[in-house]
């Protein structure tokens, strides 16, 4: 049975949790991130990281260096460290500028394996890609520019903290080189090259409909990249050899995780996390973690599958055959347990590799923490869709 | 409040702009060889027909079916023989014959019914027959099929 936390009315736009799992930050749709600690069975605001000014778009939080990076559409992202108040002597979230030198928003950012660099997507069709300068006391940052041809919105490290996956607007996922001289050392050849000055194209794949590009996500090993696209389909590439692309019967998925090397968590605008299976021999899609009951009062009865039966429909056709006006009267619920788009999901539980639970937010304001293990067949559902 | 600046084409000052064609694929094959397959195909279609082979006269169709710029004869050939096909099967075969399509082969229909929603003066007649191939494809390829029409690039 899926933990289900009610966080907001409000969208949850990004979440982040730190190392223990005894804290978690988000954004709802606003211009600060809030950060939440567990109580029970419940999650209490505790502090508000107030700085930039307007909507944050991402956050991820270090789990060794417990530090928080948040990005935003003013252009900027902050280092958030926890220091003792100068005055009171409490201990606060204080906040570093980044020089990401981007002239649009930031989209999406993420730290590398080991903590010292973070990766910023952004709409300025480039990826800073930033690290930590003693000297001058700040985050400084260099721009991976070609060849990217529109905003980024998805970036993903590979375990060797040198190379970054990255889906984008202009239809393709992409591996990069995100080697710094200064701070990196050389990095042993894996199955995306061996020569990986920055800024080298390892790989570009595009799903054959096209489609934005989502999410990007490597695998644990680092050796496979699966990207969602907005052609309703996950593709799952392989360096020099096959690229699987499933095509689902559903609305397009906008996030992703690697549960094992040969699992993959994808969730969207079909509000419920869809699991993957397979390896280089081919994939397919084996169920989902919403059984459709879990949601409370509920009714699952067949062809109440997502929402091509929900409220809106059967509105019309009421008011259309019937002439009802049904106020209050059609069931607008989904039998799943979120209630809207789902937009991120993350490792919970587990190592990398080993991935027992993940979380998930969404536009609904939804917490909601998954078994991975307690999968259930999507094919009884999916011939259940009528119009 | 003057609103003529909101049309100007600003792509026009950016040497940078992002080019429709850089999205997709372009055809390989030369726009005259396009437009001589689609009149190779729309004859094999009439015969197909004649044979009440409903579903080979669809993958005809489908199969190979011209996309991209300087192909609109080839483009509304194939429509015409797509219409065709489509006002000569029963409504109840539906079904089974959307069943035998590959699943490139559904999407491609769903940008055909589309296209033929959207050509002026063709919807008028097509109406009912465009919209029950519709409402029986999105039971059997799902939502993903119309999302994949928006998305798609490759239009017929």
């Amino acid at each position: 049975m899926p933990e289900v936390f009610s966080i907001s009315q409000n969208p949850i736009t990004a979440h982040a949790f730190n190392a223990d799992r005894s804290q978690l930050a988000v954004s709802l749709n606003s211009n600060d991130a809030q950060i939440l600690i567990r109580s029970g069975s419940e999650w209490v605001p505790t502090e508000m990281l107030t700085e930039h000014d307007k909507v944050i778009t991402s956050i991820d939080w270090a789990p060794n260096s417990n530090q928080i990076v948040t990005a935003s559409q003013d252009r900027n992202a902050y280092v958030w460290q926890q220091t003792p108040d100068p005055e009171t002597g409490k201990i606060v979230w204080k906040p570093t500028l980044v020089l990401l030198r981007i002239n649009r928003a930031a989209t999406h950012v993420r730290w590398s394996p080991k903590e010292d660099k973070f990766a910023v997507a952004s709409g300025a069709r480039a990826i800073a890609i930033c690290s930590f300068d003693p000297e001058n006391n700040w985050w400084v940052s260099k721009l991976l520019k070609k060849p990217i041809r529109s905003t980024v919105l998805a970036v993903d490290w590979h375990p060797n903290n040198v190379l970054l996956a990255a889906g984008s607007a202009d239809m393709k996922a992409r591996v990069f080189s995100a080697y710094i001289k200064e701070i990196d050392e050389r990095p042993a050849a894996t199955v995306w090259g061996s020569k990986l000055p920055f800024n080298t194209i390892c790989g570009e794949f595009t799903s054959a409909a096209g489609g934005w590009v989502h999410s990007v996500g490597f695998s644990p090993s680092g050796d496979v990249l699966a990207f969602a696209s907005h052609d309703s389909s996950i593709s799952i590439a392989y360096p020099g050899g096959p690229v699987y692309n499933i095509r689902m019967p559903t609305l397009p998925l906008v996030t992703l995780t690697w549960t094992s090397e040969d699992n993959i968590i994808a969730a969207g605008h079909d509000c419920q996390p869809i699991v993957f299976s397979g390896s280089d021999a081919g994939w397919q899609e084996i169920g989902t973690l919403d059984n459709g009951s879990y949601a409370a009062g509920s009714k699952a009865g067949a062809g109440s599958v997502g929402r091509l039966k929900a409220g809106a429909f059967a509105t019309f056709r009421d008011a259309d055959s019937r002439g009802q006006t049904s106020n209050g009267t059609t069931d607008t619920k989904l039998i799943t347990i979120h209630q809207n788009t789902v937009t991120s999901v993350r490792p919970y539980a587990g190592v990398p590799g080993q991935i027992t639970q993940v979380s998930t937010t969404g536009v609904d304001g939804k917490l909601v923490i998954w078994d991975t293990a307690s999968v259930n067949a999507l094919t009884g559902r999916m011939a259940a869709m009528s119009m | 409040m003057d609103v003529a600046f909101r049309k100007i084409d600003i792509d026009v000052y950016d040497e940078d702009a992002l080019q429709d064609s850089e999205l997709y694929e372009a055809d390989s094959r030369d726009p005259a060889q396009v437009l001589g397959d689609a009149r190779a195909r729309q004859a094999s279609v009439r015969s197909l027909l004649a044979k009440n082979d409903i579903a080979g006269a669809l993958t005809a169709i489908l199969e190979n079916a011209p996309y991209g710029p300087n192909v609109e004869d080839a483009k509304t050939m194939s429509l015409q023989s797509l219409l065709t096909v489509l006002n000569s099967t029963k409504s109840t075969e539906i079904p089974a014959v959307i069943k035998s399509l590959s699943m490139d082969s559904q999407d491609t229909l769903m940008k055909y019914l589309y296209k033929g929603m959207a050509m002026s003066g063709w919807a008028d007649s097509n109406a009912s027959v465009l919209l029950s191939w519709h409402e029986k494809l999105t039971e059997i390829a799902g939502t993903g099929c119309i999302v994949r029409t928006m998305t798609d690039r490759r239009t017929v």
